[in-house]
């Protein structure tokens, strides 16, 4: 049976009709068609499907799309400001070859986002801590450790 | 070669932001209207009869289109010996033998008429072990080849024989020999976006196909055989890529899922997508395939090779698909990895009724390199020389013809050695033996395109438009890479503009010229002289309108200048400075007389010279178009296997230090130097990127990764236990660059994609002997394997 | 897409009767586990009944004891300083599971009802003598968490029970506590073995000699042996072992065995003897049960000693990243 619920979603205050039985993942990416959040896997191991909820990082895919109601949901599509300006992280990882196939991006980057809400200055081992749940298989995680490292400086200042 | 403005720059990858701001579309993105979902049913044994199948509850399924099985459609063979069919009929014989498939209106709805579907099988007995599959009386896992021709064993008729000098004769002269057994496990490419492709046949049954293949024309090729095969003469195939989420090689054939999604296609008249689970992508995709070679080398009493002898057994798997020609690459660092006069290979692919396996990154070498360097090191402590002194002592020069034929060009591998050895201070760490220790591996790769097909060309097109964008159209893909921006930068260097001017169009075989693939580390190399020769006829071109319209520009000018102020008193020019366009450049958008670079009224922006030159009226209006198609001037492998089939070779080492964890087994790397020989980086961050995420590969390869199968059956087909090492496995790497141009690269480069992950866990495996003196000869190198070899050790 | 009903009750005795007046109903919290088993056609409920919203089971009480709501997530636990200093191993175990974002939803209770043998948080609850608070239609219970697990997910819950949280006791400023995790990767996974131990010691020496020892990179055999030196004594021991078993277990023979004893390696190793012959691993395809073995004779000294750097060491020691 669809239930109504209300959230924010990049800001914005939207009202939607769910089947109690999707994820978050399954609404952001068939019904709001905000395709930057990806499935890489559908069971939590590999961080594609990355989005923030009230500052957390967490998978959408195994979100319940019910616990949305009432909830701040940002993601890739809400990153950047609504002039279309990229945000520090996007820029960072654009200048430092912190993307490749670019598959695991939108999730590197609420990971980071995330920590970076909370720390402003992390250490390397906050930065690995907090997007080892994205695997990436291009990189070798070393620039987009430095995109984040390079992002944090630029938002600094 | 100096003064280049673009090329050796770290260009940032502005051209794909998209992926940044999740704008980028993939296959997961890629719509059509009334798009149907298609979901494949695997075999559930390894080996055995169907019996019966029966979809008729599936169909009866509201929301399904279709349901199709091996007997609703043409028995067709497919793949590289034509040893298998699209949809199994009568016999399967791995898990993953496609045996039905469905298509329907939501993917949910066809994962739900699969289990509808009822099938009955008679399971057969299967065989699991190559070695037990070489036996004369093994069970057949094929009884007749494509033709219908009976078999009489399950080695594979493809005979990888390798002779050169007379091995006999130099191991009875080598004072030292050493002999190693090693193993190589199943590794999955873990590309990050899932495997899928959509197919839309339009009213003429003329097909067009969204795929992630990384060779768009030999797809578009295969396709078109297998229509033609089905009945379906002289329809136009049109293949595209979208954004593509790694390859890793598994783009390199066309899979099976997609000859099953143009049937569906075909079959319900719609556009009709297929995409796979993670757990699909482990299962059902050919992953590299094991291998277990015997290595045996020699050398004289100062330490030069003079033997080399490998035999190899490959587990093909039920049916063949690239991996079994990974040999050809094998082949790469066996006859010339070092300089060795006299080397055997013989590598024998058999099947088994395991999944079936195919190319991956760095293709047979990294198997090939860790049998190789495992007994390089072997072989000289057996001689009592350093190792890492031993590979210098061998180490191949520029000029070297290698016994397989290869013409070394530029070969900086004794700066790669030397800088490997500092950086990781080789002196100071080696030969401890208390739990810490170094080692190191070199490596060789083709990176000058590789003739694997009868032409190894790229064809690029570059168009200048009057605003003044420069348009390549290739028929290249770009899996991730970064190519868009290297080929811009090239580009941008040949033509005379900038890098933002530069549009790329990849991944459409409507567009782009022929191309043999994004693969074996080409791309650069091959697309980017294509690109260079192309740029520069096209700089000539402009060139030479500006020295048909800025002669009149100036004139012009003066003319205005002096209506508007009678006392301006007019320069006296030397128009025979830009009166050909040899006299002229044209750098960073600005065109220039070379003998006055900054003439006052001679140097003029590109944009004047294409509004005011292009459309000019009739009959005298013109276009900026330029296109070259490049071939290497390589070989194809002879009969004997011999042949220079790279324009040039790639070379590097790198360099590892471990800690041993002795009660537990454990491995810890303190530090990885990955030198490489790139010719020239065109965008040393790019350059960077894929040497540093080959050597996690690598790492990977070295330490936790394998495809874990019973009797035939992926055990681990999840990112939980299929082991890929996560951020805060950090490996502290470095990643050096050695430049030494080569004369027939863009702008002196070589290809980089494959090689960084080629010396990787060779060289952590020789660590680990300096660490603990246990040789690990098994990848990967697990806790339990270390801890099992010291026990064995201390008895 | 599954077909359950969602609910979302708000306080506990909501939860309970939903649980009763549903039809093929469970409990799901931060669904890191539920979601993946619907997902994998494992589990099939028709009804969900959510933990998430209910705030009365989100609490850390650190006035007597520890007391824990059975909501509180894996983060909340790494990130809590007291408990990363006082109940060092359940931060050591919380700060392991799997990735952030897992950690961000997943809870304590939610990883302890599931009850794998490979559970995290399991050990050092069984060494940190944890109870497990239960409510339900018949009232609520206190069950220590040695009589909690049953087997392999199966635990002491009745229907439409649920876990509302866990009472620890003080143990005192002498205890400390360790988890080691033992896995093939840093994040992202399974332990091949866990190894939870807690010491309660008494040192008839000088403690700042003791405390010097405890410098990371340090030989471990030179630490073991000046803490010997200064007679540290072993008055009260808990093991934990996971992955080991059915369930995860306590090594009972292993802690009577080092009671009242002076630390000294072959002790340590003595006791890591007792510990493996108490473990029954097998073999899957995560590890052999001979390795298994072997790692809880080795983590078993290790997570002592660990224990101890975490009452005597410098502060750092509670950083549960540490080599030690």
């Amino acid at each position: 049976m669809k239930k109504e619920i209300t959230f924010t979603l990049n800001n914005e205050k939207v009202v939607v009709e769910v089947d109690p039985g999707w994820t978050l993942l399954y609404l952001l990416r068939e019904v709001f068609e905000l395709t930057g959040t990806k499935e890489g896997c559908g069971v939590g191991e590999c961080g594609a499907c990355t989005v923030i909820v009230d500052g957390d990082a967490v998978s959408s895919c195994l979100y319940p799309v019910l616990e949305a109601e009432g909830k701040n949901v940002i993601t890739i599509e809400g990153v950047a400001a609504s002039d279309g300006t990229l945000h520090p992280l996007q820029q960072a990882f654009i200048d430092n070859n912190g993307v490749q196939c670019g598959y695991c991006t939108s999730g590197m980057i609420m990971s980071a986002k995330a920590l970076l809400e909370k720390k402003a200055v992390p250490t390397e081992e906050d930065i690995r801590t907090s997007i080892a749940g994205n695997i990436c298989r291009c990189t070798g995680y070393v620039q987009i450790v430095e995109s984040v490292q390079q992002a944090a400086e630029r938002m600094k200042k | 070669m100096d003064n280049l403005l673009h090329v050796g720059k770290n260009i940032p990858r502005t051209a794909e932001t998209d992926k940044v701001t999740g704008r980028a579309v993939y296959m997961d993105e890629y719509k059509r209207p009334g798009m149907l979902h298609g979901k494949i049913l695997y075999s559930r044994y390894a080996h055995a009869r169907i019996k019966s199948i029966n979809t008729e509850k599936a169909k009866n399924l509201p929301g399904v289109r279709a349901v199709i099985t091996g007997y609703d459609i043409p028995d067709v063979r497919v793949g590289f010996l034509g040893d298998q069919t699209v949809l199994k009929r009568d016999l399967v014989r791995q898990f993953r033998d496609e045996v039905a498939a469905v298509a329907a209106i939501t993917p949910e709805i066809a994962e739900e008429a699969l289990k509808l579907i009822e099938v009955e099988y008679e399971p057969l007995p299967a065989i699991f072990d190559p070695l037990e599959a070489m036996k004369p009386d093994a069970p057949l896992v094929h009884e007749t080849d494509a033709r219908g021709r009976p078999l009489r064993s399950n080695i594979l008729p493809l005979p990888w024989k390798f002779n050169a000098g007379d091995v006999e004769k130099a191991r009875q002269e080598s004072a030292y020999t050493a002999t190693d057994s090693v193993n190589t496990p199943w590794i999955n490419q873990c590309c990050m976006g899932t495997s899928g492709c959509v197919a839309e046949f339009d009213s003429n049954n003329n097909l067009m196909f969204c795929s992630q293949t990384n060779v768009i024309f030999g797809a578009k090729q295969r396709i078109q055989t297998y229509l033609l095969n089905i009945g379906l003469k002289g329809k136009k195939i049109r293949v595209i890529n979208p954004t593509v989420g790694g390859s890793f090689g598994t783009k390199l054939d066309t899979d099976i899922y997609e000859f099953i999604c143009i049937q569906l296609a075909l079959k319900t008249r719609k556009p009709v997508r297929i995409r796979f689970t993670r757990e699909e992508e482990f299962m059902a995709l050919p992953p590299r395939q094991t291998a277990r070679f015997t290595i045996e080398q020699g050398c004289d009493k100062n330490g030069l090779l003079t033997f080399r002898k490998v035999e190899a057994i490959l587990d093909n798997g039920a049916y063949t698909s690239w991996g079994a020609t990974t040999p050809s690459v094998m082949m790469l660092p066996i006859s010339s990895m070092y300089r060795v006069p006299n080397v055997s290979f013989q590598a024998t692919c058999v099947y088994t009724n395991n999944i079936y396996s195919q190319a991956m990154r760095g293709y047979g070498n990294p198997q090939a390199a860790f049998a190789v360097e495992t007994s390089m090191d072997h072989l000289a402590e057996t001689a009592g020389i350093d190792a890492a002194e031993f590979r210098m002592i061998n180490r191949n020069h520029p000029g070297d013809v290698t016994p397989m034929g290869l013409k070394i060009t530029t070969c900086p591998l004794e700066q790669c050695i030397t800088a490997v050895k500092e950086k990781i201070k080789w002196d100071e760490k080696r030969g401890k033996r208390n739990g810490r220790g170094v080692g190191m591996a070199s490596l060789i790769h083709v990176a000058g395109g590789a003739r694997v097909y009868l032409s190894d060309g790229t064809g690029i097109r570059i168009k200048v438009n009057e605003s003044g964008e420069v348009d390549v159209l290739s028929g290249s893909t770009d899996q991730g890479q970064g190519s868009p921006t290297v080929i811009a930068q090239i580009v941008a260097e040949a033509t005379g503009f900038k890098p933002e001017d530069v549009n790329i169009v990849f991944g459409d075989t409507a567009l782009g010229l022929w191309d043999a693939g994004t693969h074996a580390s080409r791309h650069t190399f091959v697309a980017g002289n294509a690109a260079v020769r192309a740029g520069e006829k096209v700089k000539q071109q402009i060139l030479e309108l500006a020295v048909q319209y800025i002669p009149k520009m100036v004139k012009r000018s003066l003319k205005q200048q002096k209506k508007k102020n009678p006392d301006f008193v007019e320069p006296e020019l030397d128009y025979t400075l830009i009166d050909s366009p040899e006299k002229l450049d044209l750098r960073n958008r600005m065109i220039f007389p070379k003998a006055a670079p900054d003439h006052p009224h001679f140097k003029t922006e590109v944009g004047k010279i294409l509004t005011s030159g292009l459309h000019v009226g009739t009959g005298e209006s013109k276009a900026v178009v330029a296109e070259v198609f490049w071939d290497p001037p390589t070989e194809m492998l002879n009969a004997e296997m011999k042949g220079n089939y790279s324009c040039t070779y790639a070379f590097g080492a790198a360099g590892v230090e471990v800690e041993v964890d002795r009660q537990t087994g454990e491995v810890k790397i303190l530090k990885l130097v990955s030198a490489h020989d790139v010719g020239r980086a065109i965008n040393p961050s790019l350059v960077k990127g894929q040497i540093y995420g080959a050597a996690y590969i690598g790492v990977g390869y070295g330490l936790t990764e394998r495809v874990q199968l019973v009797d035939g059956k992926v055990v681990n087909p999840n990112f939980r236990d299929y082991k890929i090492l996560t951020a805060n496995d950090a490996i502290p790497v470095e990643a050096v660059i050695i430049e030494d141009p080569d004369p027939a690269g863009p702008y002196g480069a070589k290809g980089i994609g494959e090689p960084g992950l080629v010396p990787t866990a060779p060289a952590i495996a020789n660590a680990v002997y300096d660490a603990i003196g246990v040789r690990i000869k098994d990848l990967p190198i697990t806790p339990e394997k270390v801890l099992a070899a010291l026990k064995a050790k201390e008895g | 897409m599954s077909n359950y009903e969602y609910h979302k009750p708000q306080t506990v005795k909501e939860a309970i009767g939903l649980m009763e007046s549903l039809e093929n109903a469970k409990y799901i919290a931060g669904g890191t586990d539920v979601i993946v088993l619907v997902k994998q056609e494992k589990l099939a409920p028709a009804n969900l009944v959510s933990l998430r919203n209910i705030s009365e089971l989100v609490y850390i009480d650190t006035k007597d004891g520890l007391k824990l709501g059975a909501g509180v997530t894996h983060s909340a636990i790494a990130n809590n300083e007291f408990i990363r200093k006082r109940y060092s191993a359940l931060a050591d175990a919380a700060g392991a599971v799997g990735s952030k974002q897992i950690r961000n939803v997943a809870t304590m209770g939610g990883n302890i009802c599931n009850a794998a043998p490979s559970a995290d948080t399991a050990c050092p609850l069984l060494v940190l003598d944890a109870k497990i608070v239960i409510d339900g239609k018949a009232g609520k219970r206190e069950v220590p968490i040695d009589d909690f697990f049953l087997g392999p997910n199966k635990v002491a819950l009745n229907a439409g029970e649920l876990v509302t949280g866990f009472v620890l006791p003080d143990l005192g400023s002498n205890t400390g506590s360790a988890y080691i995790k033992h896995a093939r990767r840093q994040a992202m996974d399974l332990p091949i073995i866990g190894i939870a131990a807690r010491a309660a010691i008494k040192i008839d020496g000088n403690e700042a000699v003791c405390r010097d020892s405890f410098v990371a990179g340090n030989d471990i055999s030179q630490t073991i042996k000046r803490l010997e030196d200064e007679r540290l004594v072993f008055e009260d021991v808990r093991i934990a072992m996971g992955v080991v078993a059915p369930r995860p277990v306590r090594a009972k023979k292993a802690e009577e065995a080092i009671k009242g004893k002076i630390i000294s390696e072959k002790l340590l190793k003595e006791i890591g003897e007792i510990a493996a012959s108490e473990s029954q691993p097998r073999d899957s395809i995560r590890g052999e049960a001979w390795y298994r073995r072997e790692m809880v004779k080795v983590l078993t000294g290790r997570a002592i000693l660990r224990s101890i750097g975490r009452i005597v060491g410098p502060e750092q020691m509670t950083n549960p990243n540490r080599l030690w």
